[in-house]
This record gives C-alpha cells, structure tokens and sequence, in this order.
C-alpha cells in the first residue's frame, strides 16, 4: 500500500493561478505530487500527459464551466477521482457532482489537513476501483 | 397600490444589484482563499523548518503577494461602497466615467468567464451631469450583459464615453464573433428601457455594426 501511495498524483484545476500555485506548494509539502491547470481545456490536456489518480476542480472558470469540465473526465476517464474545490457552489451543484460522479464537493476556503486527507481517500477508492 | 411597470423595474433593479454583489463577493471570496492560503503556507514552512533565517527572502514573497491580495480586495471594496452610494439620491451630479468604471469593475469577472475582455475608452474632459448614476449603470449593465450573453469567447467588448454639444455619450462596442446560438438570458422588455431612458430625458439608439448609444442630457431634465 505504502508503494502505491507514492504514486499518488494530483492535478489541481483553478483559474487563480495564485491560489492554484499557493495551494500545490502546500501540498507538496505533505508529500503530494501535484501539478496545476488553470482552466479546462488546460486540464483536459494534463490529464492526457500526467495522468494524475486525482483532481481537484474549481467550478466557475473562464471558457469551459467546470461541471462540463467533470462530465468529460468522467466519460473518458472513469477511473479518475474529481474533488470539486469551490467557493460558490450550491447544494444543487453539489448534488450535481455527486449525480456526475464527483468524489466530494468542498467549499474554498478548504482546511489543508481535510483537504489532503479527503485526496488520499480519493486515491484509496481509485485504487479499490482499479484492483 | 405600485403599477405594473413600477413593480417590474423596481424587481429588475434589485435584480441588476443582485448580480452585481453575488460577483462581488465571488471575487473577494477568491481573495480571501489566496490569503488564507498564504498564510498557511507561511505556517507549514516555519513548521516545517523550510525556509531558514539565512533565507527570509521565501517569506517576503509571501508577505508581499498576501499585500498584493489585500490591496485587491480593497480596491474591489471601495467600488462596491461608491456603487451602493449610488442610490443614495433620486438625482445626483456625477462624472459619468467613475460610475462606469466602477461598474466594470464589479463585471469584468463575469466578462472573464466567458473570456471576452471588458475595456474603457473614456474621453477624460467629460463634464459631471445631473441625473440618476444607478439608472445609467442599471442600462450599461443591461447592454454589457445583452452582448457577453451574444459573443463568443476571445471577443472584447468595448464601452467608450464622449462630450457632446449638450448631452454625454455612452457606447457599447462589441468586438468580435458573435454566436450563433445566444446563451439563455432573461431578456428586459424594450418597453422597460425605454421607459428608464424617457425618465433620465435621453436616448438610446443602434450605430453602425452591433454598436448602442446611450445619450443623457448634460443638464438634468
């Protein structure tokens, strides 16, 4: 378990680039590999070159909303566990996350520890889903 | 008893303020998240033993993108108090650039969404009038959102103030690809504007392309 850990990755979606930043450093500091996108074109194509095990998305980004952003991850990536990081959701967003399949849907500002355990549980369920 | 139309633009107003405060505080909200981040940041590296006092230069950084998040939020606050201002009168005199750059302030998030970038061209001599400041922007508004509903994204939507002999104007300028099928939006009856228009003794008309004009008396009618 302890060597499939180490291949937690996690893409972090946000336009606020300093947020994003910010956030991914605090995050590496806990022992996440973790890279950034800033909007959703951006993050479809991470995902096709890092292949994260995990992403954390905001909802309310230039170009592509980030609900459209989770229903594509979801039909091309099933396996992939989407946290929704967002300052403005409402519970009907909410449940359609979860109606989409999001992991969780967290309100910005996150505390760090929930937030990286939250990451871990996702990663746990990928690997429960990809055994 | 309030007739119909009184109600309808009364509601649209509140409406109009409504969206103004909900991107509001959407922006500061994000303020606060990079703020808060900051700090927690700042928190893990001295928990953590990172960054050293031979190295304080980490913190600075820090520090001063926390500055510049805090310097943000109150700029975006002093635009929203002037709004609310606003309507603290009927009639009131006001240059008609600071309202309009307060109200493109509070709607270049919304503009950003859709990635179509909201820019003044203000001509700087314009005198001060006398009529409704929160009407105007209630119209501006109106507009700006009729065209970020219509046009693609990477377009830019200009809004261009000029002097005229006894009126000032105010024009809407959409640049770029226009969609084929417009965003759903609730539509304000021309019945509505006209009306708000009549009330502050101006016009407002189409220019040449996609362009509106909006046309105020200089002096209060």
């Amino acid at each position: 378990m302890k060597q499939k850990e180490k291949d937690l990755k996690v893409l972090l979606v946000d336009d606020e680039v300093a947020f994003a930043d910010t956030l991914a450093q605090r995050l590496k500091m806990r022992n996440l590999k973790v890279g950034t996108a800033h909007d959703g074109e951006q993050a479809l194509s991470k995902i096709k070159e890092e292949e994260p095990n995990v992403i954390v998305l905001d909802l309310q980004m230039p170009g592509i909303h980030g609900m459209e952003v989770l229903r594509e991850i979801k039909k091309a990536y099933p396996d992939i566990q989407v946290i929704v990081l967002s300052g403005h959701g409402t519970d009907k967003d909410e449940e359609e996350v979860r109606r989409l399949g999001g992991f969780d849907f967290l309100k910005k500002p996150a505390d760090i520890d929930h937030l990286e355990y939250t990451i871990r549980k996702a990663f746990q369920k990928k690997i429960e889903r990809t055994m | 008893m309030e007739d119909k139309k009184s109600y309808d633009l009364r509601f649209l107003h509140m409406r109009f303020i409504g969206k103004i405060i909900a991107g509001f505080t959407h922006e500061i909200k994000n303020y606060i998240a990079i703020i808060k981040e900051s700090a927690g940041l700042i928190e893990d590296m001295i928990k953590l033993g990172i960054a050293s006092k031979s190295d304080p230069d980490q913190y600075v950084e820090i520090i001063r993108s926390i500055e510049e998040q805090i310097e943000k939020t109150n700029s975006l606050f002093r635009y929203l108090n002037r709004f609310a201002h606003r309507m603290d009168n009927e009639l009131s005199a006001f240059n008609v650039n600071e309202s309009l750059e307060e109200l493109i302030a509070l709607l270049t998030r919304i503009a950003n969404q859709k990635k179509i970038s909201l820019e003044k061209d203000f001509q700087h001599d314009i005198p001060s009038i006398t009529s409704s400041p929160s009407m105007l922007q209630f119209l501006v508004f109106h507009f700006l959102e009729e065209n970020i509903a219509r046009l693609d994204k990477n377009s830019r939507l200009i809004v261009k103030t000029a002097p005229l002999k006894n009126s000032i104007e105010v024009r809407i300028i959409p640049k770029g690809n226009f969609l084929t099928m417009e965003m759903e939006k609730e539509k304000i009856p021309d019945e509505i504007l006209n009306n708000v228009i009549r009330q502050l003794g101006g016009s407002i008309s189409h220019g040449s392309e996609e362009d509106t004009i909006i046309t105020l008396p200089a002096a209060s009618t």
